[in-house]
Formats: structure tokens, sequence, C-alpha cells
């Protein structure tokens, strides 16, 4: 493990005993000297680490507690709300899982989106949508994804947001019938989600809401997904489909 | 003050602290390896098995057990950990029993040992670059792996048991007189610790 430069000379030929001797003392008073400032540095190091781990403990504490701010998952006013309910900021996902480009924002955005609702920058309000279900022959695909997401979210939040990126991450394209139930149930099964919660997807409990959520969108004028809007305000353009252009605004938003 | 340093270090010498740290990280190690074992089988049986360590996007065993570096040589990596660990911990018992093993059988513990410790890091560096998701157990098997190849080292280095050539014995055996093991050790540990605290940071607890 450890290398070093430090050579102890061998004893040259025809060197007298005391003169080795003389040189042994000499090597050792040399160890010795580097061995007091070596268990200083280790001392040092585990010290500074100590204190490193100790301020960091006090100021995520003095934050709130963002290590469950992600598991946050209220239904209100026909909206998924993950987050921090006084998060600064709220950013609002108008959004319908047969749609290609939602995918794309979801997939650019979602480390982001991750990261300011854990630093409790932002919450997120998901409005599901089920506009597209003419585009799923027949299946109602949009109803189904995003009834099954309101499932996870009532029973298990803990797992909706990565159900959601696992839905997005296995997106069918536009016109096809989509995923089926099977499908659905081992996505959610894969990010966690337990048995009994998944078994009831087809039972499409949650399907009013969808219909409500997606009426709600209408009503407030939403004409195409994805729409997104920062503290109300729109956030349009191609570069929604850009990493970190969001996250930036979001952050401007904050202040 | 120096006096205390002294005896530390003298410690740090001892049989004693050496293969009672060997026999330490060792028996971590195989119940770490144990564990990824058993969760093997569980996602082998049902691959959308929830595992107690799935926490989140960063720290999930499922993410990282699903991988085909998870299964390099066609098995679970883990069954390697059950299969070499029980012979640290019995090089370490036994020489806390004062046993003296022969020169050739600690080198030959050595050489199999650093290759153990390259493939953990090789894990370690495929998980952090290349699957994006740590696993808690492996990063237990990460850290003491490391600290049992720093006691089997030690030891060998102490005893002159890997042949080397005088000058490379004398320079290093030099070097555990100085204590710069234990820097090196130390110091190998924070860096792994800031590397993921730089990479990941906050998303850990998310």
């Amino acid at each position: 493990m450890s290398k070093t430069k430090n050579v102890s000379k061998p004893p040259a030929g025809g060197t007298s005993r005391r003169e080795q001797l003389r040189q042994q003392q000499a090597q050792a008073a040399r160890e010795h000297k580097i061995r007091t400032w070596t268990t200083i540095g280790i001392a040092g190091v585990v010290l500074a680490l100590i204190v490193g781990a100790v301020i960091w403990g006090i100021t995520n504490s003095s934050t709130g507690t963002p290590s469950t701010a992600s598991r946050n998952v209220a239904t209100q006013d026909y909206a998924l709300v993950i987050g921090e309910q006084d998060a600064p900021v709220t950013i609002s996902i108008y959004q319908d899982y047969m749609c290609p480009y939602c995918g794309q924002f979801e997939r650019a955005n979602r480390d982001d989106l991750e990261a300011l609702v854990a630093n409790g920058t932002a919450k997120v309000e998901l409005h599901l949508m089920n506009f597209l279900d003419p585009q799923s022959q027949g299946t109602n695909f949009s109803t189904r994804s995003a009834n099954a997401l309101v499932t996870v979210a009532n029973a298990e939040p803990e797992y909706a947001m990565a159900f959601n990126a696992a839905i997005y991450d296995n997106q069918p394209g536009e016109g096809t019938s989509g995923l089926s139930d099977d499908e659905l149930v081992a996505l959610a099964r894969g990010v966690g989600v337990s048995d009994a919660v998944s078994a009831t997807f087809a039972d499409l409990a949650n399907a009013d809401f969808v219909n409500g959520s997606n009426a709600a969108a209408y009503a407030a004028g939403i004409k195409s997904t994805p729409t997104v809007k920062i503290n109300g305000e729109d956030f349009t353009g191609s570069q929604i489909f850009t990493a970190g252009a969001l996250r930036s605004a979001v952050e401007n938003a904050a202040g | 003050m120096s006096e205390l340093f002294e005896r530390v270090h003298r410690f740090r010498q001892s049989n004693g602290w050496i293969f009672g740290y060997m026999l330490f990280s060792s028996l971590i190690s195989l119940t770490a390896s144990f564990v990824l074992s058993v969760d093997a089988l569980e996602l082998a049986r049902n691959p959308g098995a929830d595992l107690a360590c799935n926490i989140n996007s960063v720290i999930s065993c499922g993410t990282v057990g699903a991988t085909w570096q998870a299964n390099l040589l066609g098995f679970p990596n883990a069954y390697l950990g059950l299969i070499a660990e029980p012979v640290v911990i019995t090089i370490a018992v036994a020489s806390l029993a004062k046993v003296k093993f022969p020169r050739g059988f600690m080198l030959a513990a050595q050489i199999v040992y650093t290759i153990g410790l390259v493939f953990a890091y090789w894990l370690f560096y495929q998980s952090m670059f290349h699957i994006n998701a740590l696993c808690p157990w492996c990063l237990l098997v990460t850290l003491s792996t490391t600290l049992v190849f720093s006691s089997l080292t030690h030891v060998n280095i102490r005893d002159n048991n890997l042949f080397l050539p005088p000058r490379v014995q004398n320079a290093l055996a030099s070097g555990l007189r100085m204590g710069l093991d234990g820097l090196i050790v130390v110091l190998w540990l924070t860096f792994i610790v800031l590397a993921i605290l730089l990479k990941y940071g906050a998303a850990l607890f998310a």
C-alpha cells in the first residue's frame, strides 16, 4: 500500500560497525519525525471530515427536509402536486402520456425537476390530460396511463415520479394502441409499486379524476401539450426541450 | 503529545489491531456479499422486486443489480465475496491465535486479494459513471475490501512476505514505520467520499 521514495541505503561494504549504527539511528530519527507529521495529517483529515459532516448536517436541516420533499405528492384541484407546499416557485406541467413532445420535455428536464423539488426551490403541479385518447386505436391509453399514475400517487406517492419517468421511458408512438394494462403494471412494479396497488390499475377508479383534470385544463385555456408554466407564466418555445433552460428560468423566478 | 502519537503508532503495528480490523472488515464484506447474493436471487425470480435498498434514483441496488456488470462472469459478482472472504476471516482468526502462515501462502493471498480489489473498484467505477446509481451494499463491499486489502498489505510488508527486492522492501517497511499507510488509506477513502458527494450531491438524500 505505502510506496515511498525514501529508500534506506544498504550498508556499503567495509563500513565500520559504528558507522552502520550511526546511519540506523539517523534513519530512525528521520522516520520518527515524519511519523509525527503523518499522525497529525491523519488526525487532521479525520477531524476535517467530521467537521464537514456536521456542517453539512446543519445546513441541510436548516433548509427543511429536502430528503422527503420529492415524496410529497398530493392530489388537489385536479393536479398532482410534488414537493413542498411553500416552495417559492410553482412549475405547472400539462401533459398527456400519448404526446411525444411531453416525453421529450420530461426526459430533457427530469433531473432538473427532481433537483429543484429536492432542494425546495420549486414544487411541480402535474396536470394529467387525456384528450389524445382517440390516438390509441380505441384503447384509451391516455386515460389508462394517467389513471395508473393517479392511483400510485394516492396510494404510494413515493413512487409517483419514478413511475411517471418509467412511462415516458417506454412511451408508445402516437397512433399505436399504446401500452397494455399489463405493461403498465410491469412498469409500476419495476419502480417499486406494490402488487396490491398495481393490480387496481384496470379498475380505472381515477378515470373521473383524469377527465376532470382534462376539463379543468381546457377551462384554463390550455390548447396543447406540453404546456409549461412557471408561477403561472407560460414557458414556451424550443427551450423547453433543452436541459438546463427550465432550471435557470425557475432559479431566476426564485430570485 | 509526541508520546501519545508513538503509542498510537505502536498500537497500529500490533497484531491485535491489524488482524482485528482485518477480521472486522472481512466479516462486514462477507455480510454485504451475502445480502447481495440473496438480492440477486430475488431479482432473478422477480425482476421488478422492491428491494429494501431502493431508496431513490441514485441509491438503488435494484438498478445496479439488473446490469450486465453485476454478473460479469455469468453469475452474481457477490458470489466471489462469498468464496474469498471466508479465507481472509480464517487468516485473521488464525493469526490472532498466533499462527504464522508460510510466506508463499501470504503472497498468494495478497495476489488474489489484489485482483479482488481491482475488481471491486472497477465495479465502483462502472456504478458511478456508467450505471449512474449506487447500491449501499456494493459501497460497503468497496469500503471493506479496501480495509481488508490495506491490513493484508500492511502485514505482508511488515513480515517481508512479498519476496520483493531488498531495496523495495526496505523502502516500503520504512514507509510503514513512518505511518504512511494510515495516511494513504484515510486520504483515499476521503477522495472516494468526496467523489460521490460531488457527483451526486443533494440527489443522494432526495
